[in-house]
């Protein structure tokens, strides 16, 4: 018997330069290329950052690193902590002149970009350690097996490949109205501003819209959002509602069915927005420090020249239409963002291309499941859900077949600064029908990723609400309270909690 | 092989007071030939691989806290020498390759190099006194000494 070590398992006959070759050094094309070089492959990753157009740009990592998940949960952070301050003082601390308590934008940004700085290194260290070739070039491919990486010089290099993994992602986009791309910034720039936004208007109410508006208005700059149609798409709309809610009384404007129309700068450097209300046709304008467009992303596939490969699956979109991450081009895969109907997340991006490294090369069998994936929305509020929606339980199996776990909670530690308990809620989907399969767990509240993190796993492992009933809760926590769950929508009972002294 | 566990401590260890601004004004500014910035490789391999004098390579980044604090020390224990020993910084932002060929993984290494090879490392913020006596026992021994490993 012949035993093969994979770690010396060569899979080229000297026909490509390498293995495989990675368009894209984010999350999903680094997990998938460290995979693959622990499968014995030799390994290249293309990695380039086209700057926004207000010039930003930015290191090795891709956007989670870089514009996306760590800088936000930063400057979420940030916000959190000016409000601490503020608690602080209920609980006893002397905390001297609160009034004049501010931040220091520049201070924050400086500590922000060294720590992206920081990962970006070790990054660049991790691939090299890992045998790697890392090339800052802008790929494109010029046959189904060739790629061409043009460098920051303008210099081309070639290379070839026996496989290709698409994992460029994606990029904000702009509305198509004057002033979008002179004078306006985008989650790609705010990390980064060199100065104070100050006032902001912030156009689009997905996640990214919704967080960028909550840290700045905690951290001091009043924050205005467009919602062109509702809150929070795709999410659990009556937790959106709670999410919103709160932001509105921590005062955060919000402007409904509202699409913005022009921005133009004036003399004072200041820019005046107008924007329509799409239900009364009134128009309305307002002059801002900042405007951020959170208008959604577009997937980076255009620049590829995927003609030259064959690929073809795309969406109306230019996104990779894919159930197994694999194209029409048996050897040219996707991973990420890029991927059509696909939750952009970078966990999702990394198990992913790490999977498909295993069956692309290391005889793995497994597929990414993109069901039950927990994730986060880090509002000032936080909220937290795995599985489906209370609308999609209830289009998918029925209103008979759902019952809904409802409750409103009081975090322990929100009674002394007193603060605001009306929007902290959480509910279970459960199906009906024995054993009572939870099919969603939604948590709006503090540290919700925390706390729906580990429930996730208990999804994943076929969780019943008897089972969640009976399972003890660590006292006093705010993730005890899906324990306690035991009042029914349908019951219509009051989910307020027993109220003592407040 | 400097693992992640010595890298976060390092990189992400809370100084972040900023107070190289005050030692800098303290320090004693060093003949500047003694202190060089590194610009190129080729600069590298002039200055400091064919360097006749004994070469103290400080690999520091711009973002990384320790690195701050570190520099006036440095630079202030190199004056004391009076051209014994040479500083040669490099920035591993604009030198990477440089910096990952010298397994530099997390900031600050202090690289000790004389005739051309490596003698010592130091990996991450010293206090000033083993600073001292680290390079000036470097730069004092006369013989080709033991590699460090």
């Amino acid at each position: 018997m012949v035993l093969i070590n994979a770690t010396e398992r060569s899979f080229n006959d000297g026909t490509y330069d390498y293995d495989l070759a990675v368009i894209g050094g984010g999350s999903g094309g680094l997990a998938c290329a460290k995979e693959a070089v622990n499968l014995g492959a030799k390994v290249a990753v293309l990695d380039y950052v086209t700057p926004s157009p207000q010039g930003t740009k930015w290191g090795l990592g891709g956007t989670c690193v870089n514009v996306g998940c760590i800088p936000k949960k930063l400057m979420h952070q940030a916000a959190i902590l000016g409000e601490s301050i503020h608690e602080a003082v209920a609980y006893g601390w002397e905390v001297p002149s609160i009034e004049q308590v501010k931040i220091n934008w520049s201070s924050l940004t400086e500590a922000v970009q060294n720590h992206i700085k920081s990962v970006n290194w070790v990054t660049r260290v991790d691939l090299r350690e890992k045998k790697i070739e890392y090339i800052n070039g802008l790929g494109e491919f010029k046959d189904p097996h060739t790629l061409v990486a043009t460098l920051k010089n303008g210099n081309k290099k070639e290379l070839t490949a026996k496989n290709i993994l698409i994992a460029v992602g994606g990029r904000p986009h702009y509305p198509d109205i004057p002033g979008a791309k002179e004078y306006c910034i985008t989650s790609d720039d705010i990390f980064s501003l060199s100065h104070p936004p100050g006032k902001t208007l912030v156009v689009g109410a997905g996640y990214i819209g919704l967080e960028c508006a909550g840290f700045l208005n905690s951290l001091g700059f009043p924050a205005t959002v467009l919602v062109r149609s509702v809150p929070l798409r795709g999410f659990d709309q009556q937790m959106a509602g709670l999410v919103i809610s709160e932001m509105q009384e921590k005062g955060v404007v919000f402007q409904h069915k509202c699409i913005p129309l022009s921005v133009e700068k004036l003399e004072s450097g200041q820019l005046k927005a107008r924007w329509l209300n799409t239900e009364t046709q009134q128009q309305s304008e307002d002059v801002f420090d900042t405007v951020l467009l959170a208008t959604g992303r577009y997937a980076l596939t255009e620049q590829l020249n995927l003609k030259a490969a064959g690929v073809t699956t795309l969406d109306d979109h230019g996104k990779v239409v894919s159930s197994d991450e694999s194209t029409n081009v048996p050897h040219i895969f996707a991973v990420g963002d890029v991927l059509s109907a696909r939750p952009e997340l970078t966990p999702v991006a990394i198990h992913a291309g790490r999977l498909l490294a295993r069956r692309m090369l290391g005889g793995g069998k497994q597929h990414m499941d993109y069901d039950n994936v927990a994730t986060t929305v880090f509002t000032p509020l936080e909220y937290g859900c795995v599985g489906l929606s209370e609308e999609t339980a209830l289009e998918r199996y029925g209103a008979d077949n759902i019952e809904v776990y409802h409750a409103y909670y009081k975090p322990t530690e929100f009674f002394i600064p007193q603060k605001n308990i009306r929007n902290c809620y959480l509910k279970a989907v459960v199906r009906r029908e024995a054993p009572c399969q939870v099919l969603g767990l939604h948590f709006v509240g503090p540290a919700a990723g925390e706390v729906i993190q580990g429930f996730a796993a208990a999804i994943k492992c076929g969780l019943t609400m008897e089972q969640l009933m009976n399972t003890v809760g660590i006292h006093p926590t705010v993730a005890e309270e899906f324990t306690r769950l035991n009042i029914t929508k349908r019951s219509g009972k009051d989910p307020n909690p027993a109220s003592c002294c407040s | 092989m400097i693992g992640r566990s010595t890298t976060s401590l390092i990189m992400r260890s809370p100084f972040y007071l900023k107070p190289s601004f005050y030692f800098r004004n303290l320090s004693v500014s060093a003949p500047k030939n003694d202190i060089i910035k590194i610009q190129s490789t080729d600069d590298f391999k002039d200055k400091v691989i064919n360097s006749k004098v004994p070469v103290v390579v400080d690999f520091f980044a711009t973002w990384c806290n320790p690195c701050r604090l570190l520099t006036p020390r440095l630079e202030s224990i190199i004056s004391e020498n009076k051209g014994k020993v040479i500083l040669a910084k490099v920035d591993i932002d604009e030198q990477s390759d440089l910096a990952l060929d010298y397994e530099v993984s997390s900031v600050p290494v202090l690289v000790a190099i004389k005739n051309g090879k490596v003698q010592q490392r130091m990996v991450g913020l010293q206090d000033t006194d083993k600073l001292r006596k680290w390079i000036e026992q470097f730069a004092s021994e006369d013989s080709e000494v033991k590699i460090k490993a």
